[in-house]
């Protein structure tokens, strides 16, 4: 059937439709300020430690391997303090005066790397903190052994007893 | 025959025709691009939000030491928070203070208040059981201000070590960069 000339040109003529994309829109401008604000900047991460216990006794009497010597490093205000089990030895090493007084960790960080190629079935160093250390020194601390191969960190804050002299 | 149109014209003086500025079709904006855009910035932020906010995000106002070794909680661990900055001590997610660092070294009811706070979140957990069937472990985590002395950090573990908390746990900011934490 012929269309009549008018209706044709009609029909030839329509756009296509666009899609309708406010709602969209209003969506995306809940969601995105949304995002942002629980969006990670910075990441934090965790560091795991254990507390100290008494020394156990007993244990299996059919060892062949003597049990690995214990290691401790002791942080004071001024120095760091390696001790390791059964050694005489002690590895100071003392704040770097150079410029303003600030922790040698470049130092800590190799004598402890070291320590671990001599105690190599060694996997855990205890810490002893000086009470007026500060925390950010103690993490550093922890950080730079679980790095060298000490993943367990036994904290062994110093006890202070106090007697009363009758 | 007249024949209308849409086009409004103005005859009023002869001369050429004129088409009317008022009536003109508005253009409409183009906004594909801007959803485009959008939608790249939509997924980008999908991929790297965390819905866990109050273990990953910086407590207000602390500046907190920076590690390059991370570690994960115990499988099977829930963590309990506690904020402690150089004035105040806050616990768990919904900020409870329980006071400053001297009044928690010297007042025994606070420190009683802080254990029993401890003590209450720690049965709860470990009566709570997990998708495997098994019972959660209650783990420390502590948030401290890198300024403080270790002797409060001291007093705290053991406080938390009475109450059973095995596993404590340090919060610090990541970083990949070992001279960061070597002070280089």
């Amino acid at each position: 059937m012929a269309i009549a000339p008018s209706r044709r040109s009609r029909i030839t003529k329509q756009d296509p439709r666009e899609p309708n994309l406010i709602p969209i829109m209003n969506l995306f401008i809940v969601v995105i300020p949304m995002l942002m604000t629980m969006m990670v900047a910075v990441h934090l991460s965790m560091l795991e430690i254990t507390l100290s216990t008494g020394s156990g006794g007993g244990g299996q009497t059919e060892e062949k391997e003597a049990p690995p010597k214990e290691i401790t490093l002791g942080l004071f205000t001024d120095k760091f303090e390696l001790k390791v089990e059964g050694t005489k030895d002690v590895i100071q090493i003392p704040i770097d005066k150079k410029e303003y007084p600030q922790y040698n960790y470049v130092k800590l960080d190799e004598s402890i790397a070291e320590l671990k190629r001599e105690n190599e079935r060694q996997n855990a160093i205890k810490i002893v903190p000086d009470p007026k250390v500060k925390f950010d020194t103690l993490l550093r601390t922890i950080d730079i052994c679980k790095d060298n191969g000490f993943p367990d960190i036994i904290y062994s804050p110093p006890v202070t007893k106090h007697y009363r002299v009758k | 025959m007249i024949r209308r149109t849409n086009v409004s014209v103005n005859r009023g003086r002869g001369g050429p025709f004129k088409r009317n500025p008022e009536k003109r079709k508005m253009k409409e904006l183009n906004i594909t691009s801007l959803i485009d855009i959008l939608t790249i910035l939509l997924v980008f932020m999908i991929k790297n939000v965390s819905m866990d906010a109050t273990s990953r995000m910086i407590p207000q106002g602390m500046e907190m030491p920076t590690t390059i070794t991370r570690e994960k909680l115990v499988e099977s661990g829930q963590a309990v928070v506690v904020k402690i900055y150089p004035n105040k001590i806050l616990y768990g997610r919904e900020n409870i203070m329980v006071g400053t660092l001297k009044e928690f070294v010297k007042d025994e009811e606070i420190r009683n208040t802080l254990v029993n706070y401890l003590k209450m979140e720690a049965d709860q957990i470990s009566k709570t059981v997990n998708s495997e069937g098994a019972n959660n472990i209650p783990c420390l985590l502590i948030q401290a201000d890198k300024t403080l002395d270790c002797k409060y950090i001291s007093y705290f573990i053991r406080t938390s070590a009475r109450v059973g908390f095995a596993n404590i746990y340090f919060s610090t900011i990541h970083s990949e960069n070992k001279e960061e934490v070597l002070n280089l």
